[in-house]
């Protein structure tokens, strides 16, 4: 009986804990299907945590995610001038934005808000309980009863699939990255398309971030992104690079984590790491067992112009 | 060809001039006071209250001082010796976890004195504070199983370093010394950092009817505050730093170190060469070590709280010991 009432708050927490990954999970998906795989995705979520705190306290919540999308997209932006300009490679670039940004954004936030940090007081997004559909027994609040990043996400998600699977830019997309040489030779504009997906990647990445701090916290961090853009990153191929598999990998690492924080606070007598190692070690086993048809895109991680 | 060589004469010499320039600059006779902090200054706890120990040995000792963050064990004995090699008088490394480092630094740099807060190593220039941390940790938990209406309580640590498990044991033994019965959940977030984790959690402990939770990490730990904010029905209590002002309406108190006046201590006895390297005991009695009701939330009662001071004096007087049967 107990167990029945610990339900609802549960997938309250699953669902809580993988919008943020979902979002820079999605953002990853789109810049991986164009040949791109982007490690400065945890930067690009540190800089929308911060950029979402400073425009927030300034102008509301509303300002605060927008300049949080921004702020993914403008370190996106170095990372895609780094690897569409001048041709590094992904791997080191995408490593060298996270540390950037990871550094950029403490020593900031050391500079403006100086050693009492931003304490509680920036204004945040709560739950809101959709009329009607959150009354339904157990799955109404957990679905229903979020903020409203979740919904977004709801809609983002069919739409990122469709705008994927049946439009001309989706397919050029697709084409971009399993065959580059094929996708220029048909017209497409392969660096035209790629600076989309990596600026793609970068605002969902930022909007992961802005959801920490204006759906959650309520407050900065350094480091409060805690290598959640690594996890993104494991979702995309744990979803194996569709959309709804992707999503679907989100809410299964938000269970994952929500059902540890559960463990614990059923004081079971065994040694925390277990619970935390949880998680991961579930990550390890599902891409161990999940096949797909689909493998990675062929162009992914491969130098631009190299061929 | 010639030109070329010439100018990178002129280039090396004034980089030589300026690389001398500094290193002369540097060594004034000043008293210098270093600090390695193992997170960030801002997270109005552990490390935050040791940066204003720093900033008050400025002011107060007018000392020249410098503070790093460091994370990994590596970083921590590079950085004790790059402050080693500039001559520091003294560098303060906060916390447990860089006792090693000063252990195999130390004899490199006979002239600097290394002091690490928590832990026991000692050495000629190698001294250690130790806090008696658990002291207020089991007045909070009597405070906390006064206020508790469910029964149930629950602690949330950053991880598990042992400082952190024997406040977690005495915060229990003060509780079970009122309220035998009384439930005390345990949950550790991980890491220092993970706000949204840390709120995850306490919403988690929460969800199990916890309605006081004693929260011991730092930054991560402001993510606990909120979610009892938000939530309400429960208190939070405050660790290292005296939090009351984090989130008032929910906060119970404070385990507060004295940080500030721990490192004062320590660093005016460096400079007046009569600091001898050992391991410093700072407790109930030294005042520095302290808990600190919420004076914004009027919830404890007399009876409670007059327990509490009867204990303390008692503890000062040295007729009271804590029952740690429960310690590891």
């Amino acid at each position: 009986m107990e167990l029945l009432l610990l339900l609802t708050p549960f997938l309250e927490a699953s669902l809580r804990t993988a919008t943020p990954l979902a979002f820079a999970a999605l953002g990853e998906l789109v810049s991986e299907r164009a040949g791109v795989i982007n490690l400065g995705l945890e930067g690009c979520i540190i800089a929308g945590c911060f950029g979402a705190l400073l425009a927030a306290g300034i102008g509301g919540p509303a300002i605060g995610f927008a300049v949080g999308v921004l702020s993914g997209m403008a370190i996106a932006a170095v990372f895609a001038i780094f690897v569409l300009v001048l041709r590094t490679d992904q791997i080191i670039a995408g490593t060298a934005m996270t540390l950037l940004a990871l550094g950029l954004t403490g020593t900031l936030y050391k500079v403006l808000y100086g050693a009492s940090g931003a304490a509680l007081g920036t204004p945040t997004v709560g739950p809101w309980a959709v009329p009607g559909l959150s009354a339904i027994p157990v799955i109404g609040p957990a679905l229903f009863r979020q903020s409203v990043l979740t919904y977004l996400l709801y809609a983002a998600v069919p739409t990122l699939a469709w705008w994927m699977h049946r439009t001309g830019a989706g397919l050029a997309l697709r084409a971009v990255g399993e065959r580059r040489a094929a996708a220029e030779a048909a017209g497409i504009d392969v660096p035209r398309v790629r600076w989309g997906a990596i600026l793609f990647a970068g605002a969902f990445g930022g909007l992961s971030g802005a959801t920490l701090v204006l759906a959650q916290v309520g407050t900065f961090n350094e480091g409060m992104s805690a290598g959640r853009g690594f996890i993104a990153i494991a979702i995309v191929v744990l979803g194996r690079w569709s959309v709804v598999g992707t999503a679907m990998a989100a809410l299964v690492f938000g269970a994952a984590f929500a059902l540890q924080y559960l463990f614990q606070a059923l004081d079971v007598q065994l040694p925390y790491q277990l619970f935390i190692a949880f998680p991961y070690v579930l990550t390890l086993v599902l891409l161990a067992v999940v096949r797909g048809r689909t493998a990675a895109p062929l162009e992914l991680g491969l130098r631009d112009g190299t061929r | 060809m010639v030109k070329l060589l010439r100018l990178f004469v002129i280039i090396h010499t004034v980089l030589l001039a300026t690389a001398c320039g500094t290193k002369t600059s540097g060594n004034d006779g000043a008293f210098r006071v270093a600090l390695l902090t193992p997170g960030p200054i801002s997270d109005q706890a552990w490390n935050s209250s040791a940066y204003k120990g720093l900033e008050r040995i400025r002011d107060s000792l007018g000392a020249e001082i410098s503070h790093i963050q460091t994370k990994t064990p590596a970083e921590f004995e590079e950085n004790f010796r790059q402050y080693g090699a500039k001559g520091y008088d003294l560098v303060i490394g906060h916390g447990f976890e860089f006792q090693d480092a000063a252990q195999r630094v130390g004899p490199e740099y006979p002239n600097t004195i290394y002091v690490t807060t928590g832990g026991s190593g000692t050495g000629p220039n190698i001294a250690a504070l130790s806090f008696a941390f658990d002291e207020p940790s089991f007045f909070a938990g009597i405070a906390a199983a006064s206020v508790s209406q469910n029964g149930v309580m629950a602690v949330l640590g950053g991880t598990e370093l042992p400082p952190v498990k024997s406040s977690f044991a005495a915060f229990e033994a003060g509780a079970r010394s009122v309220r035998p019965d009384i439930q005390i959940l345990t949950a550790f977030i991980g890491n220092w950092d993970d706000a949204a984790a840390g709120k995850e959690q306490a919403l988690a402990l929460m969800s199990r009817r916890a309605d006081v939770i004693f929260q011991n990490a730092d930054a991560a730990g402001l993510g606990a505050f909120q979610a009892v904010r938000e939530r309400g029905k429960a208190w939070i209590i405050g660790a290292n730093a005296d939090q009351n002002q984090v989130a008032p309406e929910v906060t119970l108190g404070s385990v507060v170190i004295d940080l500030p006046h721990a490192f004062l201590l320590v660093a005016r006895e460096v400079q007046d060469g009569s600091f001898t390297p050992r391991v410093v005991h700072l407790d109930t009695k030294s005042d520095v070590v302290r808990w600190v009701p919420n004076p914004s939330v009027q919830v404890l009662s007399k009876m409670v709280t007059d327990h509490i001071d009867g204990l303390r004096a008692q503890l000062i007087a040295g007729t009271f010991t804590l029952p740690m049967a429960s310690a590891p």
